[in-house]
């Protein structure tokens, strides 16, 4: 079932894993109509990569076409953008080995007094229209970044917010745009290794495509 | 804003140096000068500079002076807006929220703006999210006192807040409803805390005729507990304005406790307990909105969770946790930690954080101008002002001798020392007691 079937059905898929430097590793040819993958359960498994749920995700076919659809997994299924994405508040994106969020900043209602008359202090800040959250491996927040206007770029140099010490960024790699009406765009700049979004529950995969599931990169080929 | 006339940047109302080149800003119009003090003898609340208006008359300049620490903003706010914005700006440090449909704050507690050393402005260090410390460039500062509507403002100015209805002696001399001084009659203030003795036209108390002044021995005074200690207030420009007494046993502070209290919003109605013991003053904070500051004169230890404040910036300190694998063995995917052990979070409304700024490493200096988290925009904030340390597997707090000081809030209670800073609501008082 793994490697090489005596002949490839016709319409058929496959997903190669690709390991550090692009080489390319394990080919799964998916002859079934479900397939798998997780940490310890299903045809595509990887044992050891902590960051898999035990059942993580599933590519089936639906209608002769193959989709991805997340089982309820912990950290999601994250494809690679290939044009300008809509993200919604909240909504994860992986640049390099940075996994950040976006949330546009709440309405500024001005000053509440609390239930007593009382007026909270909070320190001076210049009006911004979201805000940028790292989030560090086990769930914290590391930095968060305050956007100055309607655009944040991200980078390793030379952007709104660098990532100095993340050598799978590149120079210019992505930027985050919120339109007048709130809706908030995230751009993959051309860069090497891509910007990769989270997908909601189950997405349509097409030739060429790009997954990225607990540590593992996989291309998507469709016959 | 102010745009400064030597470099051209926009600095907030209430500065009066420039932050881009140090120069003296020039404020559009004159102020006008300080109103006369009330009569000796007497300890009004802090004098509050009244803007700059000439129109005004005498008798509404001397009323708004003698106010206790009230809204120039109820009495004043609507003025302000009759003149051009920028005349309505007072002398001293006093921040001025220049947003029309906020009232007009009251004056911040004691902070002195920090001119900047001729041409060193050296460049930050720019990291991801550095740059962007809690900063701004436009000051949103506090409204004024919540129960004084401005439409109000003109029976605020005439008959200032009330304490409570005065009370005569046996022999007739007045007892000041606030701290139980004996008043004589005559005077329109107590002389221990300033409130101001409002003349009741029919009251039960019979107070004697401004004429008749009795003399102190021959009477049965009402006895009247000795203070044993007293909170001054310190006003922005450091001088000191009037003092709340403290007495055996507990204090309460509080917004409507003492015609000293009375105009801060940021005060709660119920903000804090002093006791006065043989070991020193124990502070209670009594779950107040806005807390009890402490004016930090050492290194204090950090729990995750706290509270400081430098300059204008309030700030929070967290532990970033170790990460821990969830029941089924899975671990939560995100960023490698390069070894962040904390975080420093700006908070920038009730409930809400702006900026974060991950902490690594054993010192983290916090500044206007040099250090690793800055905030460029804060001129109340000195180029070096406090540092966040680790050593001995704990965290620490120091000041590096900024010109404002470093205040940490209290958690719930503690005993200060004679001499201690305590900023509550927005106004900063130096204890004192025997």
């Amino acid at each position: 079932m793994f490697f090489g079937a005596p002949q490839q059905a016709p319409g058929r898929a496959k997903l190669t894993v690709i390991k550090g430097e692009g080489v390319d590793g394990v080919t799964y040819l998916l002859n079934a109509v479900e397939h798998l993958a997780g940490r310890s359960d299903g045809a595509i498994m990887f044992p050891d990569d902590p960051l898999l749920s035990p059942r993580h995700a599933s590519f089936v076919y639906r209608e002769g076409k193959l989709h991805v659809v997340d089982e309820g997994s912990v950290n999601g299924v994250f494809i690679r953008v290939k044009a300008p994405t809509p993200l919604v508040p909240g909504a994860l994106f992986l640049i390099g080995e940075q996994l950040l969020q976006i949330e546009p900043s709440p309405p500024d209602l001005g000053p509440q007094p609390d239930s007593e008359g009382t007026y909270f202090y909070a320190s001076p800040k210049r009006p911004s229209k979201m805000k940028l959250i790292q989030r560090l491996r086990g769930g914290e927040i590391g930095m968060i970044y305050r956007s100055r206007n309607d655009t944040i770029s991200i980078g390793r140099e030379g952007n709104d917010v660098n990532f100095l010490d993340d050598p799978f960024i590149s120079g210019r790699h992505a930027q985050i745009t919120m339109a007048q009406d709130g809706q908030v765009t995230l751009t993959d700049l051309g860069s090497k290794n891509g910007t990769f979004v989270r997908i909601n529950d189950e997405l349509p995969l097409e030739h060429g495509d790009h997954i990225f599931l607990g540590q593992q990169l996989l291309r998507v080929e469709v016959s | 804003m102010i745009t400064c006339n030597r470099c051209g940047k926009e600095n907030q109302d209430h500065y009066k140096f420039c932050l881009g080149c140090g120069s003296e800003l020039v404020k559009p119009a004159a102020p006008a000068p300080a109103p006369s003090p009330p009569a000796a003898g007497l300890t009004p609340g802090p004098v509050v500079s009244p803007p700059p208006a000439a129109a005004e008359s005498s008798a509404l300049e001397t009323a708004r002076t003698i106010l206790p620490p009230g809204p120039p903003s109820a009495a004043v706010a609507g003025e302000l807006r009759t003149t051009s914005p920028a005349a309505a700006k007072p002398r001293g440090g006093i921040p001025w929220n220049d947003s029309p449909k906020m009232p007009a704050p009251i004056p911040a507690f004691q902070l002195q703006q920090n001119p900047l050393a001729s041409g060193a402005t050296p460049g930050p260090r720019v990291t991801a999210g550095a740059s962007n410390g809690g900063g701004a460039s436009v000051v949103t500062p506090p409204p004024v006192a919540a129960g004084r509507p401005p439409g109000a403002a003109a029976q605020v100015s005439a008959t200032g807040p009330t304490p409570g209805p005065v009370t005569a002696g046996p022999a007739g001399e007045i007892i000041c409803p606030t701290c139980g001084k004996t008043v004589q009659p005559g005077f329109a203030f107590c002389g221990a805390c300033g409130t101001r003795i409002t003349r009741q036209p029919s009251g039960p108390a019979a107070v004697a005729p401004p004429r008749t002044v009795f003399m102190a021995g021959a009477t049965a005074a009402a006895p009247v507990a000795v203070p044993r200690g007293r909170l001054i207030l310190i006003r922005p420009d450091g001088s000191e304005g009037g003092a709340h007494p403290l007495l055996d046993g507990e204090n309460m502070i509080g917004r409507g406790q003492a015609a000293l209290f009375d105009a801060d919003a940021y005060l709660s109605p119920r903000h804090a307990a002093l006791t006065v013991s043989a070991e020193g003053v124990m502070v209670r904070d009594l779950q107040s909105l806005n807390g009890v500051f402490l004016k930090i004169t050492a290194e204090e230890a950090l729990e995750s969770g706290d509270i400081f404040r430098i300059g204008q910036e309030l700030l929070r300190f967290e532990v970033i946790s170790p990460p821990q694998p969830l029941e089924d063995g899975t671990e939560i995917m995100g960023t490698p930690n390069p070894g962040f052990w904390g975080r420093l979070s700006v908070i920038v409304g009730r409930d809400v954080d702006g900026s974060a700024f991950p902490l690594f490493g054993e010192s983290i200096v916090l500044g206007r101008e040099r250090g690793d988290i800055l905030f460029p925009e804060d001129g109340y904030v000195s180029g070096t002002h406090s540092r966040i340390s680790l050593h001995d597997e704990r965290v620490f707090l120091t000041d590096l001798g900024s010109s404002n000081g470093t205040f940490l809030r209290l958690r719930h209670e503690r005993i200060v020392p004679n001499g201690a800073f305590l900023l509550m609501g927005q106004q900063l008082f130096r204890l004192e007691f025997r």
